[in-house]
């Protein structure tokens, strides 16, 4: 029981780290739905590195290095060209799933170093992303930085009139985020299940992409979120632990993108929208051009 | 302008020597002129603000106004002329760049992040908040700023739950914490009620006392002006036809110079027998789109010939009111019936099919597709009749004649029938959505803001066709934000506060004084 809970934050540790991520870029108004891309990238990548240089902190550098690139690069089409946000994500996203499959192929199998320290039993790194959610909402909440950060992803051009640079800030928030989703990368595939596989990442990214949505835009309701689907997600893999058998366990396995999709469903609801919707970002995901 | 005790005191014997300089110029623009193609629309202006008074400057839409304003926002180059600030010339080349000149606008449209607090919209991107935002000292700065001119509103508040005056105040104080010395307001009266009007004019006049020049750019409510400003620039199709102090100025003169003749203030309103009630609402509760009930339990009627007229500030629930009649938003408790049949519910075209005819306040957004002909527009109303579509067909010599109907009978000036809606005038699109809807003899006619941001001329023949529709036995809801045009056109008025009609009165009990007090909820007659 207590092993399942522990397993179950160290799934957590990677949800809430790269939906903090991915929180802080749509606070300033940057979609990103190529999560899983930015995750596979940096993943593999630190991986790669780890294993040829066996040392963890050069693995995650390259993860986190790779996030930031792939942030830079969705930021550039997204601010500087404007396009749209869901397409360039998606674009991300399939790259991500190729490139990887290509590069990491001769990579396949375990990662042969020792397990990565915890710290009183607990993982690492769901102590980091604690720390991270709390670093997180005083930046946004505390800070003048936080102001215009929320300030360009509610109403750019109001913004932009209070001396704030747009395009500044934006791509700030999209290195930053693209960082913190490529940590959330390594340490699913070099802490979590350090073994590569093609496509090991089995559409993480995207339930880290739901829970930021799930969060209402909020650092702590993020990591809340994402000890309730690891936990969902240990589930799925061992019913039988709580519930033996009840539903079979392709239904568990199921489970946690069922949950994923009703989530969606609620969040669009007139209800739901009339309700809460006056948390979410009001420019997110809307490209700003400066006039003249 | 946060005040430590020794600026204070700094500021004090400032205002002092100021008070001993009164009169002094603050700021002048000299043979302003800036042409948009053929069109010029500032000829040669010149300007002039003295410290210690407060100067407005009127005109009519299409008068100049807004391009002066951006001019000296510097937001538009000039062609010719030149700005001078305490005597030394400027050029602004940003608005960020004049406004580290002092120069400060509040637009008509609001430049408020509607998800963060009030103190937090004034505060954001000032270079003194620190890293880490201190709200107490923050706070503390602007309720002194508060005080000082006799402001009140909830800085803690998010922006979207204050009002429109609210906001308003909320914008002035950004650009004075902002370091402003020179406030220019376009329409600052537009959204506020009568009394909130005069508040607002009072603590102007208290800002200009101290030295900063504050300059109104104004339209109507000309008896406020007179009342309160000290002196008044006057445009006219770009050019100023007259500088006056207001002690030397009537009512009657200032709407003169503005249009150029003598302005009869007066329509004919012609009382007809009233009919049978056409329309009757009971207890009718909406919701806005955050949800909130923004319309509470009204109850009226509307008789055949007869014209109701909606004093209101706007954001009290006319939108929501007039949408829920018009069937495109859902009546959450109530009842709505027209002719006796409930239609509540119904949808819209049922609606329609029935007499009901609409005027939505967005003439570009939900009255017209831009890009469509006027013949593609006036059929929006029409398409769904059988004399307008035969299998599904299309009757376009239908269509174009009667639009070609509208468009004399209305005279319209437009390239043709086939003309896209864009390409017309405001005033123009607005005869072709009332010739439209009035075509089609409605029971009921909804009018939102018939004559919003139209010239004299236009909004006197909108005016005109109201009325006639109301003689020919139409029942006549006329949402307006303008006192004077409900007080001319309105058999009844209802003023409305908050969602709740705090009086129906009839015209001929109807003041000014008394509706105004309404309208802001000062009083409540019994309804």
């Amino acid at each position: 029981m207590s092993s399942l809970l522990v397993i179950s934050l160290a799934a957590a540790a990677v949800f809430a780290i790269a939906a903090l991520g991915e929180l802080l870029e749509q606070r300033a108004g940057i979609l990103n739905v190529g999560l899983e891309g930015v995750m596979l990238l940096s993943g593999t990548f630190g991986f790669i590195a780890a294993k040829t240089s066996g040392s963890y902190l050069q693995g995650f550098t390259v993860a986190i290095l790779t996030g930031a690139l792939v942030g830079l690069l969705h930021g550039f089409f997204s601010i500087t060209l404007g396009s749209n946000q869901v397409v360039n994500g998606m674009a991300i996203w399939i790259l991500g799933f190729g490139l990887t499959t290509y590069i990491g192929y001769p990579y396949t199998g375990p990662l042969g170093l020792k397990p990565f320290p915890t710290v009183a039993g607990l993982p690492t790194f769901f102590l980091v992303a604690l720390a991270l959610a709390i670093a997180i909402w005083f930046l946004l909440f505390k800070t003048h930085l936080g102001l215009k950060l929320r300030s360009v992803g509610e109403n750019p051009s109001v913004a932009e009139a209070s001396g704030i640079s747009v395009t500044g800030l934006r791509y700030l928030a999209a290195i930053l985020a693209g960082m913190l989703v490529g940590l959330g990368g390594a340490v699913y595939s070099l802490v979590y299940n350090p073994v590569w596989n093609y496509n090991y990442l089995q559409g993480w990214g995207f339930i880290a992409l739901a829970l930021v949505f799930f969060s209402l835009w909020n650092p702590f309701l993020v990591v809340a979120g994402a000890v309730f689907f690891g936990v969902l997600w240990q589930l799925s893999l061992y019913p039988e632990l709580l519930f033996p058998n009840v539903f079979s366990r392709y239904i568990w396995r199921a489970m946690p993108f069922v949950i994923t999709i009703i989530v969606f469903i609620v969040l669009s609801t007139r209800w739901f929208r009339l309700r809460w919707g006056a948390t979410k970002p009001e420019a997110l995901g809307l490209a700003y051009q400066r006039e003249n | 302008m946060p005040l430590s005790a020794q600026e204070e005191s700094d500021e004090r014997s400032v205002g002092a020597a100021r008070a001993r300089s009164a009169g002094r110029v603050v700021l002048e623009a000299r043979g302003i002129t800036k042409r948009f193609g053929t069109v010029v629309a500032n000829d040669r202006i010149d300007l002039t603000v003295r410290a210690g008074e407060l100067h407005a400057v009127l005109g009519e839409n299409g008068a100049g106004k807004t391009t002066l304003m951006r001019i000296l926002f510097g937001e538009l180059q000039p062609d010719e002329g030149e700005i001078y600030l305490d005597g030394q010339r400027v050029r602004f080349r940003s608005p960020r760049d004049a406004l580290r000149h002092g120069i400060g606008m509040v637009h008509q449209e609001r430049k408020l992040i509607p998800a963060h607090t009030a103190l937090e919209n004034i505060i954001l991107g000032h270079p003194k908040t620190g890293a880490i935002l201190n709200l107490r000292e923050a706070e503390r700065e602007v309720s002194t700023l508060c005080e000082r001119y006799g402001f009140r509103v909830p800085l803690h508040a998010k922006v979207w739950q204050l009002s429109e005056g609210e906001k308003q105040i909320v914008e002035i104080l950004k650009e004075l914490y902002h370091g402003a010395r020179i406030l220019i307001l376009d329409e600052p009266t537009s959204v506020l009620s009568p009394p909130e009007i005069v508040k607002l004019l009072e603590s102007l006049t208290r800002m200009a006392k101290e030295d900063l020049a504050v300059i109104p750019f104004i339209t109507h409510k000309l008896p406020v002006v007179l009342e309160h400003c000290d002196r008044v620039t006057i445009l006219r199709r770009g050019r100023v036809v007259a500088e006056m102090e207001t002690q030397h100025a009537t009512e009657q003169t200032l709407a003169a110079a503005m249009v150029g003749r003598e302005v009869v203030l007066q329509l004919e309103r012609v009382q007809v027998p009233l009919g049978d009630p056409i329309v009757r609402v009971q207890d009718l509760w909406v919701r806005d789109d955050r949800g909130l009930f923004a319309v509470q339990g009204l109850s009226f009627e509307i008789r055949a010939g007869e014209i109701l007229g909606i004093a209101g500030v706007a954001g009290n629930g006319q939108e929501p009111l007039a949408e829920a009649l018009a069937g495109l938003r859902p009546v959450e408790r109530g009842t709505i019936t027209l002719d006796s049949i409930d239609i509540t519910h119904a949808p819209v075209l049922e609606r329609w099919r029935r007499g009901l005819g609409y005027i939505p306040t967005e003439r570009r957004e939900v009255g017209s597709i831009p890009t469509f002909s006027l013949v593609d527009n006036v059929l929006l109303n029409y398409h769904f009749e059988s004399e307008f579509s035969r299998w599904g067909i299309l009757a376009s010599g239908q269509a174009r004649e009667l639009t070609e109907r509208i468009l004399r009978e209305y005279s319209v000036v437009a390239a043709g029938p086939n003309a896209p809606a864009r390409s017309l005038s405001g005033g123009n699109l607005q005869k072709v959505i009332l010739g439209r809807v009035l075509a089609r003899k409605p029971r009921f006619l909804i009018a939102c803001l018939p004559t919003h941001g139209l010239d004299v001329g236009a909004a006197e023949f909108v005016q005109r066709k109201l009325l006639e529709a109301k003689q020919s036995g139409t029942a006549v809801l006329l949402i307006s934000e303008d006192l004077d045009e409900i007080l001319a056109l309105s058999d009844r008025i209802a003023a409305i506060y908050e969602g709740q009609f705090t009086g129906i009165v009839p015209v001929s009990e109807a003041s000014k004084e008394l509706v105004g007090e309404l309208m802001a909820g000062l009083r409540r007659e019994r309804v």
